[in-house]
């Protein structure tokens, strides 16, 4: 009841004029970045940092969240029309998004996207609301050494989802964490690996780093491909008829269930509520050989979790300040930007901002509807913007972004730096995922760690003492134990397994 | 491939190694417990854990060449007709940080932009200048004066 109290006030504030327009322009450029295909919603929302930098806080944490959730929806777009996913949760909406497409109902297809998305992201807040501050009152009894076990367990759970490349993306969170410990000690504020470089006191900037892992990196990839050209597809109506709104409703009620759900997991990544909503689909379907030829059920189902996921995602992020994925570990660089830590204390420190955030999640997701069922046509226009131009344009944004927080070309060479080390570990199969957790969540945890053995007089035994922190531990430990001697009939989800 | 991964490792080891020195430089502990050095160290020693097994399991590997989706092989440096546009990006990004201090951020996006669009093959003029110009004195205008956001000023005062 104290929610919806809160939530009725954060949707005063959200609907006036001011933080209307912010979500209306989040979710117009949101829409617009997920549009453009190679760019997708960590990249998008990274480069797009600058245009909140004069905002105020709220206004700012508006604007990016609606430019998390278009740009999720904007790559359902380029997967319907031309077979090329805008960001990687999009690939299962490209098998049957775009056959149907191909039979002239591109329309129908975008239509129960947006519709579905409309639904499962609304519902997922409406779960958000019950879910968050429960779990935030119950983290407000954590010390040190549980919020170390957390960020430890988060971190992990990142790690082992990340496939057979786990060797792999445990070196990468090392090293996002070794270089989150340039700059001054949390603790004691002695100067570390700063080696009288002045610019490196402050840290390596979180913004100019995504910037070039995501942007430039994206760019310099795309630029070695040629580029696809846009198939004409024709969009006779944008609504869905009577008889495939029929067939959908099922669809979208257990893709709601599955994004939400596995939203709530750090480390699955948007990708697999849309695989496993898609596969649970043709499962319980009385015709699964219709799956793959244009069955509006497949659409509505992988669009509908990929926006569960992406609002329910914000649960771990409000309640805990543990990012689940690296889109969210963007927004919560830029919670940390505007002097706001996301996490318990938000709720109880500043519930005016947090709620207000949470019900510009409900006016985002209308907006989005209003917005991508006439506008479909627009967007697909925007496919023929030559690869020169979307190129240049974007690294106007790096630039800004890069140099607009502290005013310093520094950062802009970090950023530099960072987009070619993103491409050589693209190229060579690194994940970089753990890493920009690691690298925002690293002071947190050593100030957690030092601060947990000052407590315990440097012993370690004081995880044992705590069966919070222990049980946080053990999650990991036996998540990774889990992945490294698992059965091979449990292999991760692959395309294949689909068609 | 197999090459590329394991230079990448050795280049982490040697981050690692790097991080562990400089890491002993500062206080491991001090008389209110850990100290600077004490999380890099041990995060360090990690990395290097980590960095060794992971080299000694990319030596195992079969040599067989990456291949992409599309089944063509995977190179880890572009090259051919990406090779250009690629070292275009790096170059003109690089040129027009260096340039923002001197001429100011609008002359050097002003320059970039067009470059740019030029090395990625547009060769429409009136385009070109009218990108150019939206980019950097458009966008200049847009962030300095609607945006509240500083953006450098160059030797000539512009």
């Amino acid at each position: 009841m104290e929610a919806l109290g809160h939530l009725l006030q954060g949707f005063a504030a959200a609907l006036t004029p001011a933080y209307l327009l912010y979500a209306f322009a989040g979710c117009m450029l949101g829409t617009l970045i997920g549009v453009l295909p190679g760019l997708g919603p960590a990249a998008g929302t990274a480069i797009l940092i600058p245009l909140t930098f004069s905002l105020d806080a709220t206004g700012a944490i508006i604007m990016l969240c609606a430019i998390y959730y278009g740009a999720m929806y904007g790559g359902t777009i380029t997967s319907v029309l031309i077979n090329v996913p805008g960001e990687a949760a999009s690939v299962v909406t490209c098998i049957d998004g775009h056959q149907m497409a191909k039979q002239g109902r591109a329309g129908s297809a975008l239509g129960i996207a947006a519709i579905g998305s409309f639904v499962g992201g609304t519902l997922a807040t409406v779960a958000l609301v019950a879910v968050a501050m429960p779990l935030a009152s119950l983290a407000l009894k954590f010390g040190p050494a549980e919020f170390f076990a957390l960020m430890v367990a988060g971190l992990c759970l990142v790690v082992g989802l990340a496939g057979n490349n786990m060797q792999a993306a445990l070196l990468m969170t090392v090293i996002g964490l070794l270089f989150a410990m340039i700059g001054v000690d949390p603790v004691r504020g002695a100067p570390r690996f700063t080696f009288g470089v002045e610019e490196l006191y402050d840290g390596i900037g979180f913004v100019p780093v995504v910037m070039g892992l995501f942007g430039v990196a994206e760019l310099l990839l795309a630029a070695e491909k040629r580029q696809t050209h846009m198939v004409e597809a024709e969009l006779k109506s944008w609504m869905p008829t009577k008889a495939e709104c029929r067939q959908s409703v099922g669809a979208i009620g257990r893709g709601t269930v599955v994004g939400f759900v596995l939203g709530l997991i750090p480390g699955v990544g948007a990708i697999v509520p849309t695989f496993m909503a898609y596969v649970l689909e043709k499962r319980v379907s009385k015709t699964p050989e219709r799956f793959g030829k244009g069955a509006i059920e497949g659409v509505a189902s992988a669009e509908t979790a990929n926006n569960a996921y992406a609002n329910a995602s914000m649960v771990p992020l409000l309640a805990l300040g543990i990012p689940s994925s690296p889109t969210i570990a963007v927004l919560m660089g830029a919670f940390i930007v505007n002097g706001i830590t996301p996490g318990p204390f938000l709720f109880k420190e500043q519930p005016a901002l947090v709620w207000t955030v949470i019900a510009s999640f409900f006016v985002g997701n209308a907006l989005l509807l209003i917005l991508n069922l006439p506008l479909v046509g627009l967007w697909a226009k925007l496919l023929k913007i030559p690869f020169s131009y979307m190129c240049a344009g974007v690294l106007i944004f790096c630039v800004i972004g890069a140099y607009g927080l502290k005013q310093s070309l520094f950062d802009v060479w970090v950023m530099l730096g960072f987009g070619i080390l993103g491409y050589l570990l693209r190229k060579l199969d690194f994940p970089i995922a753990p890493a920009i957790l690691a690298l925002i969540l690293g002071p947190m945890m050593e100030r957690s760690l030092r601060t947990t053995l000052e407590i315990s007089g440097g012993s370690f035994a004081i995880f044992l003492d705590r069966p919070v922190a222990l049980v946080l531990l053990a999650i990991p430990v036996v998540v990774i134990a889990f992945l490294l001697f698992k059965p091979r009939s449990l292999a991760p989800l692959r395309e294949s397994d689909i068609e | 491939m197999r090459q590329g991964r394991l230079v990448a490792t050795g280049a982490m080891l040697a981050f690692c190694l790097f991080a562990l020195w400089q890491s002993l430089l500062l206080s491991l502990t001090d008389r209110l417990g850990p100290g600077p050095g004490f999380f890099p160290f041990w995060l360090a020693l990690i990395g290097i854990v980590l960095s060794l097994a992971l080299f000694v399991s990319i030596w195992r590997e079969p040599q067989a060449a990456a291949q992409d989706a599309s089944g063509e092989e995977v190179r880890i440096l572009p090259h051919g007709w990406g090779a250009k546009r690629w070292f275009a990006i790096i170059g003109l990004l690089a040129a027009v940080t260096i340039a923002m201090e001197f001429v100011g951020f609008r002359i050097a996006m002003l320059v970039f932009n067009a470059a740019l669009v030029i090395a990625l093959g547009e060769r429409r003029w009136w385009l070109i200048a009218v990108f150019a110009l939206l980019g950097s004195f458009g966008v200049h205008y847009l962030f300095t004066t609607w945006l509240d956001v500083l953006l450098p000023t160059g030797q000539f005062g512009i």
